[in-house]
């Protein structure tokens, strides 16, 4: 490879790397926040067609991914 | 890549779905944009399968079209990665040239700047080889989704073979060609994902540290009635995050391309004009697909990264525990 400092796509391509590899934990808590309110939503979806109880399971399904999401969006910003 | 060259073969593309649509005898010539869609993102129909397979303990084991694209992918590396290694290793002076060059940089470029700040240097060496091949995988099985080839097979077979029905040609037509837009591939991948967290976690800590680690110790009991439940459920909540969204975006970008190219023939239907048809395809449909093109040409590149990425994020969470 040649010397990544005299290069000027090497140096855009470290500068993006770098901030990718930052936006790292930034972007898994935001997938987990999305995430975790379609999987619980979805979930309690299906409970409500199984038990035939809407919207009940949805909501309560939706308010624990917010939970969830919350929780491990928190967990990424209050990081040591 | 040439994203000219993919804008040049995609109309094409189109017109061998409208072919097909109308041939498959559904309407009299009537264009569906959601159907021919659908066709060009899902798997193939299981009474279309590549190969017909037994059934064994209920499971239909016939190759479709998306398992036969990550055996494909999966060949392809296997044999280009070992071939490659094994004549730099039978050199004598070990000095990369040629393709071995671009693969250490991407080995080296997974390891120093993906696995290494987020693992730690104590277990770089152990998580590498699993993120680089998720990584190298993902790139491959989103790239070749990309290439029309099939598109262009059935064309070859439309104008010039005209195989039967039930040819193999034929049946391979059937179904988009990216296997990672099919969630349940991409949802086998987290589960990889899934269990390399709770393996990384018990090799460094033990597997009973590992799962008293997953939350903060010292708090008032009743908190912990609260918080147990909430890190388990976040434990399955990350792997289906990475399934949703790898999933999500292959299958996005195809479909805004064929839903713009769809205007031309939407348009020929509407007001029955093949002339501005024609000119809605040259000046908004062709270089709005080329625009988006390209830009799939990131996505692709930037999903296989984030994928790795993160599953090397929630390794190293597994790994580094701070609370």
């Amino acid at each position: 490879m040649p010397d990544p400092d005299d290069h000027f796509l090497a140096r855009s391509l470290e500068a993006l790397q770098e901030n990718v590899r930052r936006a790292g934990p930034a972007a898994s808590a935001g997938y987990t926040l999305i995430g975790a309110i379609l999987l619980l939503g979805g979930l309690g979806h299906l409970l409500d067609r199984w038990a035939e109880t809407e919207p009940w399971f949805l909501l309560a399904g939706l308010l624990t991914g917010m939970v969830v999401g919350f929780y491990e969006l928190a967990k990424t910003v209050w990081k040591p | 890549m040439n994203a000219a060259q993919h804008a040049e073969d995609l109309p094409v593309e189109d017109a061998h779905a409208t072919a097909g649509h109308a041939a498959g005898g559904h309407g009299e010539g009537e264009f569906d944009a959601g159907e021919v869609i659908i066709e060009h993102i899902a798997n193939s129909p299981l009474d279309h399968p590549i190969l017909h397979g037994p059934h064994i303990a209920g499971i239909d084991f016939s190759v479709t079209k998306h398992v036969m694209m990550l055996w494909l992918v999966a060949g392809f590396l296997f044999l280009v990665i070992t071939l490659a290694t094994r004549r730099f290793l039978a050199q004598e002076r070990p000095i990369p040239a040629g393709f071995m060059n671009a693969l250490e940089a991407v080995v080296q470029f997974v390891r120093d700047s993906m696995v290494r700040p987020n693992v730690g240097a104590k277990w770089v060496n152990t998580w590498t080889p699993l993120i680089l091949t998720l990584f190298v995988f993902i790139l491959t099985a989103n790239a070749v989704g990309l290439v029309p080839m099939f598109e262009v097979l059935g064309l070859v077979d439309k104008a010039i073979l005209h195989t039967s029905e039930e040819s193999l040609l034929n049946s391979m037509l059937h179904g988009g060609a990216t296997a990672t837009a099919n969630y349940n591939v991409t949802a086998a991948l987290a589960t990889i994902t899934f269990f390399a967290i709770i393996v990384a976690g018990s090799m460094a800590h033990g597997f009973i540290t590992h799962w008293k680690n997953l939350v903060p110790h010292g708090l008032a009991w009743p908190i912990y009635i609260l918080l147990i439940p909430i890190e388990v459920m976040g434990m399955f909540v990350k792997p289906f995050a990475l399934t949703m969204r790898l999933a999500a975006n292959m299958s996005g970008g195809h479909i805004a391309i064929l839903a713009i190219l769809s205007l031309v023939f939407i348009f020929n239907q509407q007001f029955g004009s093949p002339l501005l048809s024609m000119g809605v395809g040259a000046f908004v449909g062709v270089p709005l697909a080329t625009g988006i093109l390209a830009l799939e040409i990131i996505v692709v590149l930037v999903q296989a990264y984030v994928f790795a990425l993160l599953t090397s994020v929630f390794v190293g969470m597994a790994i580094n525990v701070h609370h």
